[in-house]
């Protein structure tokens, strides 16, 4: 193996993939990323056996090979070299990777890239094709929910579910749900499955904020998903399981409504959240009723907090206590101007809407107080 | 300050401690003036299985202690009069005690059903000296239950207790502020809270056989022989303890105790004995109407090693089975291979509120069962209901631990109105075990338990059977 790439582009691409390396394994292969000439380019791969990800760096070829190196340390030296140089990769001995880059010469142990599991790339027609900048909101909007314990490994995913040209999205923690449906450029037979939040986490960070479509190859039959922009591949694992019939859960009526401003609602359950936090960070909400608009209290140990936030309210008005952190995740990450909040009482789910009209529903589970 | 308390970091504190004189006997012999003067065990008949739990002093002289066998018992005193382990009655003498004892300081620790630690060190100016205090609480006690107690005054409970144990019955012992290492040390190491047969065997290859010799190792040798533990027993045989008295604070924590009769390595034993302490411990949060977020287990083994494992739990529960799940897989690794002197179950960072799930995973026909078994106990009493596994052998009568301290007494949590009632069945630890994070380590064993059987042992073991078939 010898090559030529410039170290910019060598530098983003190990960037790219090292957020797949296994930080603990006892595989020490996964630690390490993988280098393999081909079509004419470096490509670098790594994976931590839930999530790979292969990035294709462009470069001059002299012979093709490949070898594994330890991903921080070649990550960290190649950030070290100077900018705007050429970078000359070659192997040595087998298992000896030598970078030389103007005045630097340096030499790293590697591991045989027979050893490194097969991750499979976009070789296949894509099953559908989704707007980039679409799904980066949808997946701001809905992942964030999703559980970060393994209590449940179902819900540390999300569900994707496929019917014709739309794809609807939904994650939940067994306190909340998201759900927000967006269109798909190609028709997918009907199709559910649950990708891991963590996967899509990465996804998110190489989607970026253009019309151009990134592609979707699905094989659950081989529990993957794979999503292809240009020169970047991700595929990650899918969670075997049922994911919860969230539609049973979700509030039919409603006998309290209030339209409030997004940013005037956050800002007074920051506050009142600065409070809560000092103990069980539950936040109460009196919406209507006596008082006109919504009022954000909460009640500490330390002290105590209210605000005040206009709001259009319309039905018989009642109190309500969430953790407040349930609602100031809904509220920063879904980006509209306004929200409606349909409530049935204080021990009913509290559903929030965007005013705009957009298909996107979540659904907070109160707490129940003593007082 | 003072030059000692100045080295210590604490300032001079004048600690009681008041232990009652053959407890369970005691009330057995005031409440039947025919027993006065004869030999009274208790525990049940002299050919029964299990052990005594309280012998007289008439019955002491016939050679009769503490967690002997029932039927050695009978054997060495033919004559006595052997009685069943009546908890119920136990129960009020102890806090009609215990009330007295925080006439005078609210600062009041209750380890035992019959023993308590007060820190009076704030009362001095309203009550007179801690001598005139312990004079005064003696005849209270005498006065209005009928029972003697005797009284250790000193500067740190280590001591407090060696001097309360030294002229029993109705004894009253008081070691001077500086006297510690000097009072201690003619006294045998066994006096010493941690030492158990190990490390008296240990220390006895040094020559070590009373306290002032124990002093005088140096501390590296200790170190070297016993760990960490060796520097502890160092420090406490010069009568250093800066442990405070734990008592008037706010609960921070439900927790039950059990401590073995005979120490066991029975694995079944172990399992019913953290499901009762579980069923205690979820009991007494529902009639609180509070849930515990942390479960802990507190594993304390024959050479007084204790061992505390905690964890948070995904929900905040007030349900036996979660609790005592966590509990067992807690104190698997802890009991393996070892003989268990004492179990705790603790259920800390407790919350009065709930949040409500979307998909709820607990069966809700559960939570309607619980209910129901609750309400049959309130009615029908304690006994009505309980878990067939409980059925062949069931608990030890608990107690309740200083009430004032108890769970009730949190800000801000409801539902209190059933706690007097069910509280007399149980035995709570309140604000003493709100440890932040998960704690391994050779604790001080409480002062309510004696380091090892020994010659003129006082203290009663916790009732180990049912009175009632």
């Amino acid at each position: 193996m010898k090559l030529s790439v410039m170290q910019e582009n060598l530098a983003r691409g190990l960037q790219i993939v090292s957020r797949a390396v296994s930080t603990r394994s006892t595989l020490p292969v996964l630690a390490n990323v993988l280098l393999r000439t081909e079509d004419a380019g470096l490509k670098l791969t790594a994976t931590n056996l839930e999530i790979g990800m292969t990035y294709w760096v462009p470069g001059k070829i002299e012979a093709d090979g490949a070898i594994t190196v330890p991903a921080r340390l070649l990550t960290d030296l190649v950030n070290s070299l100077p900018g705007s140089e050429r970078v000359d990769l070659e192997l040595q001995a087998h298992d000896t990777l030598l970078l030389r880059a103007g005045r630097f010469e340096t030499r790293l142990k590697g591991i045989d890239a027979e050893e490194f599991p097969a991750i499979p790339t976009a070789g296949e027609r894509p099953t559908t094709r989704i707007a980039q900048r679409v799904l980066r909101q949808a997946l701001a909007e809905t992942a964030f929910a999703a559980a970060t314990d393994e209590a449940r490994p179902i819900l540390t995913g999300v569900l994707a579910r496929f019917e014709g040209d739309r794809l609807t999205l939904a994650a939940a923690d067994n306190y909340r749900i998201a759900v927000k449906t967006i269109p798909v450029l190609d028709p997918v037979p009907d199709t559910s499955l649950v990708i891991p939040a963590r996967s899509l986490h990465e996804l998110s960070r190489i989607l970026a904020d253009v019309e151009d479509p990134l592609d979707l190859v699905l094989s659950p039959s081989r529990n993957q998903v794979l999503f292809h922009l240009e020169g970047v591949d991700l595929v990650s694992r899918l969670i075997d399981g049922q994911f919860p019939n969230y539609q049973q859960v979700l509030p039919q009526g409603h006998t309290t409504r209030a339209e409030v401003d997004r940013e005037e609602l956050l800002k007074a359950v920051r506050l009142a959240g600065l409070i809560a936090s000092s103990s069980a960070n539950i936040v109460k909400l009196q919406v209507g009723g006596e008082a006109e608009g919504v009022t954000v209290t909460a009640v500490a140990d330390v002290g105590d907090n209210r605000g005040q936030v206009e709001a259009s309210v319309e039905g018989d008005g009642t109190a309500i206590a969430f953790n407040a952190r349930y609602l100031s995740d809904v509220l920063q990450n879904v980006a509209v101007e306004r929200f409606s909040i349909e409530l049935n009482g204080p021990l009913s789910p509290g559903v929030f809407r965007p005013v705009d009209g957009s298909e996107y529903v979540h659904v907070v589970m109160p707490v129940r107080t003593t007082s | 300050m003072t030059l000692r308390a100045m080295i210590d970091g604490v300032p001079g504190r004048t600690i009681l401690h008041v232990d009652l004189d053959a407890f369970f006997a005691a009330v057995e012999q005031r409440d039947r003036p025919e027993l006065r003067g004869r030999p009274v065990i208790v525990g049940g008949g002299p050919n029964d299985r299990g052990v005594v739990s309280t012998a007289s002093y008439e019955a002491r002289r016939f050679g009769v202690h503490s967690a002997m066998p029932l039927r050695t018992a009978g054997r060495l005193c033919p004559d006595g009069v052997f009685l069943p382990v009546d908890g119920r009655k136990y129960q009020a003498a102890s806090r009609q005690v215990m009330a007295i004892l925080r006439r005078f300081t609210p600062a009041v620790e209750q380890v035992s059903i019959d023993e308590a630690f007060l820190d009076v060190t704030g009362s001095e100016a309203l009550f007179g000296d801690g001598p005139a205090i312990a004079r005064r609480i003696k005849s209270a006690i005498q006065d209005e239950t009928g029972l003697t107690a005797s009284v250790g005054v000193a500067t740190s409970k280590l001591v407090a207790k060696v001097a309360s144990d030294l002229r029993k019955p109705d004894g009253l012992v008081v070691v001077e502020p500086g006297g510690e290492p000097g009072f201690l040390a003619p006294l045998s190491i066994s006096r010493l809270w941690g030492v158990g047969e190990q490390t008296g065997r240990i220390l006895g290859e040094l020559g070590v056989r009373t306290i002032g010799e124990l002093a005088s190792i140096p501390a590296e040798v200790l170190v070297r022989r016993l760990g960490r533990h060796g520097a502890e027993l160092r420090e406490r045989a010069l009568g250093i303890d800066r442990e405070p008295v734990s008592g008037g604070e706010p609960a921070k924590s439900v927790s039950h105790e059990h401590t073995f009769d005979v120490d066991t390595a029975d694995q079944e034993e172990i399992e019913r004995t953290l499901l009762a302490l579980s069923e205690g411990v979820s009991s007494r949060l529902r009639t609180a109407g509070i849930r515990a977020g942390t479960v802990g287990v507190k594993v304390r083994d024959a050479t007084f090693r204790t061992v505390t494992r905690q964890r948070t739990l995904a929900e905040p529960t007030d349900l036996t089975e979660p609790i005592w799940r966590t509990a067992l897989e807690l104190a698997r690794p802890e009991t393996r291979g070892i003989r268990v002197r004492l179990l705790g179950v603790a259920a800390t960072n407790l919350v009065d509120r709930e949040q409500l799930g979307l998909f709820p995973e607990e069966d809700p026909r559960r939570r309607r069962a619980v209910q129901a078994a609750d309400e049959l106990r309130r009615r029908f009493g304690e006994r009505a209901v309980t878990r067939a596994r409980l059925l062949r052998r069931p608990l030890p009568e608990p107690f309740e631990r200083d009430p004032r301290s108890a769970v009730e007494g949190r800000r801000g949590v409801r539902g209190v109105g059933q706690a007097a009632e069910t509280g007399e069945k149980e035995r709570a630890t309140a604000g003493s075990d709100g440890r932040g994070s998960p704690v391994e380590g050779v604790d001080e064993p409480p002062a309510g338990e004696a380091p090892e059987p020994v010659d003129g042992d006082e203290s009663e073991p916790e009732p180990e059977r049912d009175p009632e078939p």
